[in-house]
This record gives structure tokens, C-alpha cells and sequence, in this order.
């Protein structure tokens, strides 16, 4: 599988990505090593714990990575997730941006298994 | 940025994947130093601002974020050394609007481009490289001629007092004590419209105050015991004549340094009461700038040799001049001089050692030094005293220790921060958990207390202060100073030796 497919698969924007970054080999390492990137992890517990202010920051953080990798779908919910939390609480609305959230990026970490297998 | 070697650039960012890109897309170009949050961005700061290249900054952090990091370099004037390029997911105008009116120079939204970052960086690092050697560049020549000029000035004032048999000091002493008394009114009052460049006008002009002794006959001028009444007329002919040999000038006369020194040569025997000479004036009726060296000429004459008389102490002159036993002053000007007290002796002592060397690093283009921050010169010597300090603190097996209430940022040697398990710097020590853990909470709140009271001249602060080490609770003996610039309380430097 190339990080190409890989992109496709999840439903990421690969030209754009491929823009941006320039080369397949960074795009693959800065994707593989987003699996081992804690924000989504910390997003997932503050959100449990009802921490409105380190779940504004995890979510605005995991926007931000997301947008650099072009994992377009990924970006947008977190950022929408960030916007809905950001007078500092989280909000009824919350829940269905957190439950995007959530179903965006176990898809990127399925495509990234897929990745990982392929390349063993 | 030292030749050869490749810039450094700070890299402030709590996501170590956003760090982990941004040192691939800039390592080979640049030397990327990283930071998790803005408290240790501040650190880094602190130890290296003056060798940055540039640094980039995230906004959304944990600690201290990217505007509160941009807030302290303000305050701090960091702001002016160090180009910021901001790097941030946000794209909410009110975000990139604060960033730019806090000084920072770019802004860079996730996502970004590889080549854009690359530009971007570049033309910055490029731009900013060339209006530091700009700014340098007119800083040197400025001081070059600036110290020309005030050789010229002290050179000719110097051939008067020749003549008059008088060290040279005089003119020099003149200047120092006029530049300090103004600096005090300045903060006293806005009356006088006293700025910085204003000052430095009037202390250059006062090195002419007595040119007008050229016009006296040697014999009057030089005669050991009193003067008859007639001679005395003849002597106090000085300040007119030097005053008519300003208006006299062919050339210059619109000038305001020379407008200034004619003030000052006319009007420096008045007195405040109207009984002095030429003119009799009255109160306000003198120039300040006349008042004021009529004062430092009196104080100087007091506290210096004369064929007829010992030097007094500076105790004794503050005496005789405040109590009225050499003429009488605007209250507010006898005022600057009590507050400037000690300072006063000390300022000539150390001024008139470094003569002209010194001056020309203290009195010079202050406009320039304020709005370009300090020269480069300035900047270096600042810089090589710094790390003397840091070598002589890594060589020490004490505790030592700073503190800076701009940054509420308390810094450890790297020894203490090693005997007591602490990092090197600790942000908001009063609150912090650390601190809480290690050192005992009452004694840091009451060397705290007590250096709050101190006052400027006060000796430093002693105390026993409780650790908590791996090892068990130990005492340790503090000593703490605190440091000022100006009237306000910067920071705190001490040391803590344990008690065996």
C-alpha cells in the first residue's frame, strides 16, 4: 500500500498533503508518527473528566496536526469540537462534535494499521 | 549569530509532532533549539536571547501562553532582538491582529506549506540580520561623533580652568552633577519639559559655564588672597562676558546648545532669592538649566581644594548648602539634591574615574538607545558579564539563585537545582507545587515578606530557610539581595550554603 492509497482509503487529501509537504517518505513518517501523538489520548480524558480548558487546548492541538497531515475530515471536526468549547465549557453540542471526532480518527488509526501491516 | 555556525532558532510548540516537522523542514538550515510551553521558552530566552536567529511561536499552550510569551519579551525588550513568527492553527482575526500588535513579525497558519515556512523564515532571519548591522552601523557614528563633540567642548573648557589655575575636573564634575540633579527633577516635575536629549543638551552646555574668565586679567583671576571691591566686580564680570561671547558668535547662534550655554554662562551667579549677578533675577525668572548648574558649581567648589580653602566632606557641603551658607536655591531643586544624596558622590566618584571613556558609554544618543534598545557595544559588554556570571555560578558548589518579578521567574544554578531536585527555572515560585514540595513554605513566604520591605540601601537579607531533600530536611543558610533600577525593585539575587 502507498501513503497514496493509504490517504484514499480514509478519505484524506493526498494532493494536498503531497503539496504542502513535498515529499511521500516525510508525509508516511510525520503520518505514522501521528499514531504515537498523544493529543487525541488527553482529548479523550478531558472530555471524561468534564476539563474544558485542556479539552479546548488537546482539540486545538489535534486541529492543527490534522491540518498539517491533510487529514481533511479529522481537521475539520476537532476544529469544530475547539469552537464549540471555546467560552470555556463544554457545551450539550459537544457530544455529537466529540462523537465525529472520535469516529474520524479511528479511521485514520485503521488506515495507519493498514499502512503499518503493508510495509511488514 | 556567530560565523560558520548555522543560526539558532527557538521553537516553541506543546505538540512534539508540530516540533518534530518544523525541525525537519528547518534542520538543515538552522540550529532548532525546542520548547513544550512558554515558561520554558522564557528560560531559554533569558540564558540566550542575545544568539537567537529567530523564533517561532505557538499561541495555544499549557503555562504560559504564546501572548503571555509575547507580553513578557515587551516588557522585557526581547521583542527588539528577536524576530517572532507565530505559528498557529487559529485563524480568528482578533488572534493574528494581538499577535502583530504585540510585535510579532509573522503569521503562520496550520496548515502550512513546506516552501512557504522555508521563505518565510529566510526573509525574516535576512531582513532582521540587515537592520541590526543598519542600526549598528549609525549607532557607532553617532557615538563617534558624539564623543568628538563633547572632547571639543571639554578640551576648550579645560584651557579656561588652565588659565584659572583649576584641575581640569571641574568641567567634568559640572557635567555629572548637572546630569544627575536633572535626571532627579525630571521625575520630580514635568514643568521643565526635561527629556532625555534635553538633559544631555544642557550637561554638555554646562562644560562652557565659565568660559567668560578668558576675559579676566591674570592677575585678578590668579590673585591668592581676597579681592579688593573692585576686583571682585572685575571677577563677576565673567558671566556677562562669557555670555556676550556666545551672542557674539559669528555662527551657530540659532543653535540650541549654544542658546542653552549662554543661558548658563549669564545667569549661573544669580541666585534664587535675586541677589545674585548680572541681572538680579528672581525664582523662575533663571533658566533651570542655569539654577541647576549654579547649584552643582556651588556643590563642586565646596567639596574641591582651593588655594583659600580645604575640601569639605560631602556631608559637611550638603549641610552648608541646605541650611543656606551658599546662596539660596529653588526648594525643589534643594529637594533633588537630598534625593540624590549618597548617589551624588558615589556618581562622581566612578564618572570622573572612566573620564571620557566612561561618559561616552553612559550620556550618549540616549534617543537612539531608547527607541533602538541598547547599542551594540552596550549589548556586548552586557553579554560577556553575563556569562562570567554563568561560568563563576557553574563553578560554585552553592545554591545559587535569581529571581525576576517582571517574569515571576526564579532561576537556579545548575548545582543548586541539582541538590535540590528542582528544575533550573521555576515559574510563579510563590504558588508552585515544586517549590511547595521542596523548600518550607513559611520560611519562603517570609523571605519573601522580608525582602518586599527592604529598602534600596538596605543590607542584604540572612535567614534560615528548611529544605526538604531526598535525603531528609536540611537548613540552609540564605542570603538574599534585592536588585532595583531606578526606584522599582527588579528582581532578587542570593545564595544558600547549607548549615552543617
Amino acid at each position: 500500500m502507498t501513503i497514496r492509497e493509504c490517504y484514499e482509503q480514509m478519505g484524506a487529501d493526498y494532493e494536498d498533503v503531497k503539496r504542502r509537504l513535498a515529499s511521500d517518505e516525510r508525509i508516511e513518517k510525520f503520518f505514522l508518527m501521528f499514531t504515537r501523538d498523544p493529543s487525541y489520548n488527553e482529548l479523550v480524558s478531558a472530555m471524561e473528566a468534564g476539563d474544558a480548558a485542556t479539552a479546548f487546548r488537546m482539540a486545538h492541538t489535534l486541529k492543527g496536526v490534522a491540518g498539517n497531515l491533510s487529514l481533511s475530515e479529522l481537521g475539520k471536526a476537532s476544529s469544530e469540537l475547539c469552537e464549540s468549547m471555546r467560552a470555556g465549557s463544554i457545551p450539550p453540542e459537544a457530544a455529537e462534535l466529540y462523537a465525529r471526532v472520535k469516529e474520524c480518527y479511528e479511521r485514520a488509526m485503521a488506515a495507519a494499521e493498514a499502512l503499518k501491516q503493508g510495509r511488514q | 549569530m556567530s560565523s560558520g555556525s548555522k543560526g539558532k532558532v527557538l521553537l516553541v510548540d506543546d505538540s512534539f509532532m508540530n516540533r518534530a516537522l518544523m525541525c525537519d523542514i528547518l534542520g538543515d538550515e538552522y540550529e532548532v533549539i525546542e520548547a513544550e510551553n512558554g515558561v520554558e521558552a522564557m528560560s531559554v530566552l533569558a540564558r540566550m536571547h542575545s544568539d537567537l536567529t529567530l523564533m517561532l511561536l505557538d499561541i495555544v499552550m499549557p503555562e504560559m501562553d504564546g501572548f503571555e510569551v509575547l507580553a513578557a519579551m515587551n516588557k522585557s525588550g526581547w521583542i527588539e532582538e528577536v524576530p517572532v513568527i507565530i505559528i498557529s492553527s487559529e485563524d480568528s482575526y482578533t488572534y493574528v491582529d494581538h499577535a502583530y500588535d504585540l510585535g510579532a513579525t509573522e503569521y503562520i497558519q496550520r496548515p502550512f506549506d513546506e516552501k512557504m515556512v522555508k521563505h518565510r523564515v529566510e526573509n525574516t532571519v535576512m531582513l532582521h540580520a540587515k537592520q541590526r548591522s543598519l542600526e549598528k552601523m549609525v549607532i557607532d557614528q553617532m557615538l563617534e561623533k558624539e564623543k568628538s563633540n563633547i572632547m571639543m567642548v571639554n578640551i576648550l573648557s579645560h584651557i579656561v580652568e588652565f588659565r584659572n589655575g583649576e584641575s581640569g575636573m571641574h568641567v567634568l564634575h559640572i557635567r555629572v552633577l548637572t546630569e544627575v540633579l536633572l535626571e532627579r527633577l525630571a521625575k520630580m516635575t514635568d514643568k521643565y519639559d526635561l527629556t532625555p536629549e534635553r538633559i544631555s543638551l544642557i550637561a554638555n552646555a554646562s562644560a562652557l559655564h565659565d568660559i567668560g574668565k578668558i576675559a579676566i586679567p591674570e592677575e585678578v583671576l590668579n590673585k591668592p588672597g581676597r579681592f579688593t571691591p573692585e576686583e571682585r566686580l572685575i571677577m563677576q564680570a565673567h558671566s556677562a562676558a562669557g555670555a556676550e561671547m556666545l551672542e557674539n558668535l559669528p555662527y551657530y547662534g540659532d543653535e540650541e546648545l549654544v542658546k542653552v550655554a549662554h543661558d548658563i554662562c549669564r545667569w549661573h551667579h544669580e541666585r534664587y532669592d535675586g541677589k545674585g549677578y548680572p541681572d538680579g533675577l528672581a525664582g523662575e525668572e533663571i533658566p533651570i538649566s542655569a539654577q541647576v548648574v549654579a547649584l552643582a558649581d556651588v556643590y563642586d567648589a565646596l567639596t574641591s581644594e582651593r588655594v583659600y580653602k580645604p575640601a569639605y566632606t560631602h556631608e559637611e557641603a550638603m549641610r552648608m548648602i541646605q541650611g543656606g551658607e551658599c546662596g539660596t536655591f529653588s526648594p525643589l531643586l534643594l529637594a533633588c539634591l537630598r534625593e540624590a544624596d549618597s548617589y551624588l558622590e558615589k556618581e562622581l566618584k566612578v564618572k570622573s574615574n572612566g573620564g571620557l571613556a566612561h561618559e561616552e558609554m553612559t550620556n550618549l544618543p540616549r534617543s537612539l538607545l531608547k527607541v533602538g534598545g541598547a547599542s551594540g557595544k552596550k549589548l556586548q559588554m552586557l553579554e560577556q558579564e553575563r556569562e562570567k556570571r554563568i561560568i563563576l555560578s557553574r563553578m560554585s558548589k552553592d545554591i545559587q539563585f535569581e529571581y525576576e518579578y517582571a517574569f515571576e521567574l526564579l532561576t537556579f544554578n545548575e548545582n543548586g537545582a541539582r541538590i535540590l531536585g528542582l528544575p533550573e527555572t521555576v515559574s510563579r515560585p510563590r504558588t508552585s507545587e515544586n517549590m511547595r514540595k521542596t523548600v518550607n513554605f513559611d520560611d519562603l513566604h517570609e523571605l519573601i515578606d522580608r525582602l518586599q520591605a527592604v529598602g534600596q540601601q538596605d543590607p542584604p537579607v540572612e535567614m534560615t530557610v528548611r529544605a526538604n531533600l531526598p535525603e531528609g530536611e536540611r537548613k540552609f543558610n540564605v542570603i538574599a539581595q534585592s536588585l532595583w533600577t531606578d526606584d522599582e525593585r527588579t528582581g532578587v539575587i542570593g545564595i544558600a550554603t547549607p548549615i552543617e
